[in-house]
């Protein structure tokens, strides 16, 4: 296997990869701490589903609203045009859908379910949409079944820049939403914007998903955001440690899922969720070896 | 220190406790009790500043509450170390870029010393007892450097010999540290010879008074009826 002539081929699809790898699943610790795990799943199921409606209603769109003066062959043509469209409809999917969840109700109880149903109906949706979508059929099956994609140097600076501003401002305020993730009562009593931070933790995961979903597909977001903080959970013995050792699976699963991608020619998205799964080894061992085999 | 007139406090528009004249002092040491669902936790968070008072007034000339929550409130699912459980207790003085400082480290240290088990300082929040977490939650509230501690049921769920330890150890603070300790409870026999005063919460109010006169047997009569003083007794 020839390393060079795939990063000749694919550097700014690794780079977004192990970028991904990075910032994924901080926020992914963030979402199992919180219990909301699943919300990994289905936002990025979210975001592709905007990227089928997007395609679905390009030919209306093109002749109603307008992008920047393109017929519908022009815009085929303008990958930074098109991109930066359906990128638009996978935000507004996502945020759409996480608001939606948020608003549809507070009841603790039925949240699992709740994320579960609106998964399963946004898969549906996007296969559906896809199979009526005029245009850019084969870009959405390549996004779905996790295939490495062509990312050119304007992808790559959207995602680096979405990414850079999640990291910065993760860092920023990690502090604060961890606190009032744990203990948000005791955030009220110290004065801290708890409803604000609430909110800053759901504009960043839906920053994270939208932005990544386009370039490195809605399976390599499922496996970065879940599996690597919830092996690093297993090892962890402080927050700082958990949200080091995340990163650094995720950094891991996606360069071994690139290079298992490149050896066997699998696609990228199931080859890093593999690679990830083999993660949560150490940390079960661990946990195992903690508090005993008999539990 | 805290001073509430005539308060009301409750959820939408139904008042559960009114016409609450309460003073908070330096040095008071003080159980609130009462039956379940006499809103015993309502006036606690509507002192805390957590719930707004429906009518009259409440006023805090303190920076900050020290709040000790319900241990069971906090998910074990976090990895917090108890140093980083206590640290918490200083994010109030923080903001942006701010790290911890070195001065609320040894802070830290020394309020896990005072609880007894900065020994375990180390180790995972999750991994410690109902009552070791209890005592660290009472450090990661002496780290506000308030002059009071609020308490909502440290001793639930813990067996005796730690409900006693908890007692000893607020006592310890409340002499030493000067400090105004209030606390929930439902340990009315337990707390007979640990606070200063009782706050009763029963039937829509509040009375406060020295623990000997409200934790007698004809007090609890005229409050309760029989119900109470059976159930001090237990």
């Amino acid at each position: 296997m020839d390393l060079s002539l795939y990063w000749e081929l694919f550097h700014f699809a690794i780079l977004a990869a192990l970028l991904a790898g990075v910032v994924c699943p901080l926020m992914g610790a963030f979402l199992l701490v919180r219990r909301t795990g699943f919300y990994g799943v289905t936002l990025p199921q979210f975001a592709a589903c905007g990227v089928a409606c997007g395609y679905a209603v390009l030919p209306w769109w093109l002749a109603n609203v307008g992008l920047g003066g393109l017929d519908l062959e022009a815009a085929l043509e303008s990958p930074h045009a098109l991109r930066n469209y359906v990128l638009a409809w996978g935000a507004l999917f996502t945020f759409g859908g996480l608001l939606g969840l948020v608003l549809l109700g507070a009841r603790k109880e039925t949240e699992t379910g709740r994320v579960a149903a609106a998964f399963a109906i946004a898969a549906a949706v996007t296969v559906l949409l896809a199979q009526k979508a005029p245009t850019g059929r084969e870009f959405i099956e390549q996004l779905l079944r996790g295939e490495i994609l062509t990312v050119d140097s304007h992808e790559f600076e959207t995602i680096a820049a979405v990414y850079a501003v999640v990291l910065v401002l993760l860092w920023l305020f990690h502090r604060d939403l961890l606190l009032v993730s744990f203990d948000r009562e005791f955030a009220l009593v110290l004065g801290k914007r708890v409803k604000a931070f609430e909110a800053l933790l759901m504009i960043l995961t839906g920053l994270t998903v939208s932005a990544g979903v386009l370039i490195v597909g809605p399976i390599v977001l499922f496996g970065l955001l879940v599996i690597p903080p919830l092996a690093a959970r297993g090892l962890a013995r402080s927050m700082v440690s958990f949200f080091v050792l995340s990163a650094a699976f995720g950094v891991v699963a996606a360069a071994g899922g690139l290079v298992a991608s490149f050896a066997l020619d699998w696609p990228l998205g199931p080859s890093l969720c593999a690679v990830a799964a083999l993660e949560l080894v150490p940390g079960w061992a661990f946990g195992r070896l903690r508090h005993g085999w008999s539990t | 220190m805290i001073r509430l007139r005539g308060a009301a406090f409750g959820y939408g528009n139904d008042p559960v406790v009114s016409g609450v004249d309460l003073d908070v002092s330096p040095g008071d040491f003080v159980g609130i009790l009462g039956p379940n669902g006499s809103g015993k936790t309502t006036l606690f968070r509507g002192m805390l500043g957590l719930l707004a008072p429906m009518r009259g007034t409440v006023e805090r000339d303190v920076a900050a509450v020290g709040y000790v929550p319900q241990r069971e409130a906090l998910d074990p699912v976090y990895p917090l170390s108890v140093e980083e459980v206590c640290h918490l207790g200083a994010y109030g003085r923080l903001s942006g870029l701010r790290r911890v400082s070195a001065a609320d480290r040894e802070l830290a240290v020394r309020a896990l010393a005072r609880v007894r088990i900065e020994h375990r300082r180390r180790e995972l929040f999750s991994s410690l007892s109902g009552g070791q977490r209890q005592r660290v939650l009472i450090a990661r509230a002496l780290m506000m450097r308030s002059p009071v501690l609020l308490l909502d049921e440290p001793t639930t769920g813990v067996d005796q010999p730690t409900q006693r330890l908890i007692h000893d150890l607020l006592a310890e603070l409340n002499r030493d540290e000067n400090l105004a300790v209030l606390f929930v409870s439902h340990e009315l026999a337990l707390l007979r010879d640990v606070v200063k005063d009782v706050v009763w919460v029963a039937n829509g109010s509040v009375e406060r008074g020295e623990a000997e006169r409200m934790l007698a047997s004809e007090k609890l009569e005229q409050l309760f009826g029989g119900f109470a003083s059976s159930e001090g007794k237990g």
